[in-house]
């Protein structure tokens, strides 16, 4: 009835094959119940350019890998909805320009969380300076696709490019892979441009992620020639270079993110699109160093519960971080106001890790 | 004679703990009496095994331990069989039904999963042999996609795409031979090379049949909604809070005014307070160190909380209710049943 999902990794993954969306983490099958172990495919035969991520940069120092994620052309940073990508997307584009480096932080869907992080109030299709080094931007899907069709795929000027668009954008609202190509295409652009020597991507959430993954893919898949998929044959091969690009994953110590995180990783180590670079685990609360008993037996009162609402939330935190890598872990911030606030002070954190 | 059933519908953005909620509201509003049934999305596991969920489906299952309640969980494709089945004739829902695309619709079209939510909920109340339904929306546009999504489904169907594609009003089959002929679907076809764009155009046609019956139906869904009790679920962080505020602007479109905001994860205001004064009756000087510390953090977090939610509620004229943060994650039926007991406000609205 549950097969492993990974065998290899600390505590038990499996899913339920009668009941797939019943997966998770950390639980034991109950007794007469079958498990069976199955192997993945990155332990058997893999022809991918990028290697599995436990072997490649699973248990690497944090310090190595952040560093080797800005040293590539390409970050996309993607998680549950919900658990900070975009703080953290902002964070990671501000130390990478304060090393240096000239960026552009990229929204993919949706440029309200990453502006807001970034401390602007909006953000464009057209990449505009934010501080020194430092440039965000907005994929919008109509824009994106004149660029799309008009600049990448060289459409000759006489044809009608942009009733062409018009047909083709609402034809993106219906037929597989174009919104996604569209949207993925984009910071690949960016970085075939060459202005940039880092493009970070604010990309969509986990679970839509795999479709924008796989969208070259989708549209080799259905259009058997020309133009349009010798460009989605290109972006397929800079996405899976891993000297040009990475994923980092980020997460919450959580049951739900955890384990979208999880299966995000094998999935992806199944589907090799391209390299994880690293996961991050956002919000982690330290423990207090004081035993929950002697916490409980202070009288009643909101230093006790404090105490305890912590000591509890800790405990299940650590449960839940056991069953992710041991790579980068990014602290709670209490009583941060603002999303600016919160940007500014990862960065500062993360930048000490380097 | 059916029975008129009460139906909360609890929405906000993803990961503010909507499920967790609609199972809290649930196991409260559950009567050995009365038929309770809690529609889930995408539960996690232990709050699936909690509920009695052992396999996705649109079908209830008796909830272990609470008499009177049972629980579903979203199958969307199934949904969307079922939808075919219903608005189509025999030939085409074949068709449809083995159509790459249509399974790409149904899987991936944001509203598509939103649309299947409603039309379960929509069935259900229609069954009448539920006095209560509870029902938790996905989390796609912040909650907002299971309100918009009949419409625009019937948008979608009804098709400016087609039109266009067509230049028919209702076209019969034996237009797509002058689809083919236009000469800038030639150049489309040239660049996106192949039959792309007939396939499409083909499926379309096979779904603009459904369009009469199926704008009918989504009439009937936003009636239901209208009539619902609407939960905004939120948490004090930045980003659901935003949601929030756009969900309330963006409703009015759909005449659905939301009954409260529900505040998750909630501190008190009092830990604020409680920091700036000393702490006392804790002898061990390291202990009281450990905790005045930890206060302070939490302290300032209740008061950075208090600030985020401040005239959100008032702003729209809904109550604002507050489920405080638990350590003990909500998800055996006890810690459930307990989530809401000090919820002031929570009676009213149901």
């Amino acid at each position: 009835m549950f097969r492993a999902l990974d065998p290899d990794f600390a505590g038990v993954a499996f899913e339920r094959r009668d009941a797939p969306f019943l997966h998770g983490l950390g639980s034991v099958p109950k007794s007469g119940e079958e498990f069976v172990d199955v192997q993945l495919c990155h332990h058997v035969s893999c022809s991918a350019r990028t290697g599995s991520y436990r072997t490649e940069a699973g248990n690497r120092d944090r310090g190595t890998s952040l560093r080797e994620m800005l040293d590539r052309r390409l970050l996309l940073v993607s998680g549950k909805g919900g658990v900070g990508k975009s703080a953290v997307s902002a964070a990671l584009a501000i130390v990478a320009a304060r090393k240096g480096k000239r960026v552009l932080a990229l929204a993919m869907v949706g440029p309200n969380g990453l502006a807001a992080h970034l401390g602007v109030a909006s953000l464009s299709y057209e990449p505009t300076r934010i501080r020194p080094g430092l440039f965000g931007a907005s994929v919008d899907r109509s824009h994106a696709l004149d660029e799309y069709l008009g600049l990448q795929i060289h459409l000759a000027r006489s044809l009608p490019t942009r009733q062409l668009s018009n047909a083709i954008s609402v034809l993106a609202d219906t037929a597989p892979g174009i919104r996604e190509i569209v949207t993925i295409g984009k910071p690949i652009f960016e970085v075939w441009r060459g202005e940039w020597d880092l493009v970070i991507a604010d990309a969509p959430p986990l679970g839509q992620l795999q479709s924008y993954l796989s969208a070259p893919q989708t549209i080799t898949g259905l259009v058997p020639t020309g133009a349009v998929r010798e460009q989605a044959s290109r972006l397929e091969s800079t996405l899976s270079d891993p000297a040009v690009s990475s994923l980092l994953l980020v997460t919450t110590p959580e049951e739900l993110a955890v384990q979208e995180t999880r299966e995000a990783i094998a999935e992806i180590d199944t589907g090799r699109q391209i390299l994880i670079g690293g996961v991050i685990a956002n919000r982690v609360l330290e423990p207090l160093g004081v035993a929950a008993d002697a916490i409980a037996a202070i009288p009643e009162g909101p230093a006790r519960a404090a105490g305890l609402l912590h000591t509890g939330l800790a405990e299940s935190q650590a449960v839940w971080l056991e069953s992710i890598p041991r790579d980068t872990r990014l602290p709670f911030l209490f009583g941060f106001h603002t999303p600016g606030e919160v940007a500014a002070r990862l960065a500062d954190i993360l930048e000490g890790f380097m | 004679m059916s029975r008129a059933t009460h139906t909360v519908i609890v929405t906000g953005a993803g990961g503010v703990g909507k499920t967790t909620i609609s199972a809290a509201l649930a196991i409260r509003l559950a009567h050995p009496d009365h038929r309770t049934v809690v529609m889930t999305v995408d539960p996690a596991r232990r709050l699936a095994d909690t509920l009695g969920l052992r396999a996705l489906s649109n079908d209830p299952t008796p909830v272990p331990g609470v008499p009177g309640l049972w629980a579903s969980t979203l199958d969307a494709t199934a949904s969307w069989e079922g939808v075919v089945h219903r608005y189509s004739d025999p030939d085409v829902a074949d068709r449809l039904l083995t159509n790459h695309y249509f399974r790409a619709i149904a899987d991936r079209f944001p509203a598509a999963q939103s649309f299947a939510a409603t039309e379960m909920m929509s069935t259900m109340i229609e069954a009448g042999t539920w006095d209560a339904i509870i029902v938790d929306t996905p989390p796609s546009a912040g909650g907002l996609d299971f309100f918009l999504a009949p419409s625009q489904t019937a948008d979608l169907i009804g098709g400016k795409l087609l039109r266009w594609l067509t230049g028919a009003q209702l076209p019969g089959r034996r237009f797509l031979y002058r689809f083919t002929g236009k000469p800038l679907l030639k150049i489309a076809d040239t660049v996106l090379g192949g039959a792309l764009l007939e396939d499409v155009a083909e499926f379309l046609l096979d779904l603009r049949t459904m369009y009469e019956r199926l704008a009918a139906r989504a009439a009937t869904i936003q009636r239901h909604q209208q009539r619902a009790t609407t939960v905004v679920v939120t948490t004090a962080d930045p980003a659901p809070v935003a949601e929030v505020l756009r969900f309330f602007e963006e409703l009015t479109e759909v005449s659905i005014t939301p009954s409260a905001v529900l505040l998750n994860r909630a501190l008190p205001l009092s830990w604020a307070d409680a920091a700036a004064r000393p702490l006392r009756g804790i002898p061990d000087a390291e202990l009281r160190g450990v905790l005045k510390a930890n206060l302070m953090r939490w302290g300032g977090e209740a008061r950075r909380q208090a600030t985020a939610m401040e005239g959100l509620a008032d702003r729209y004229g809904v109550p604002l209710l507050t489920v405080p943060w638990v350590a003990e994650p909500p998800i055996t039926v006890e810690n459930l049943a307990n989530l809401l007991d000090d919820v002031e406000g929570l009676d009213a609205l149901l």
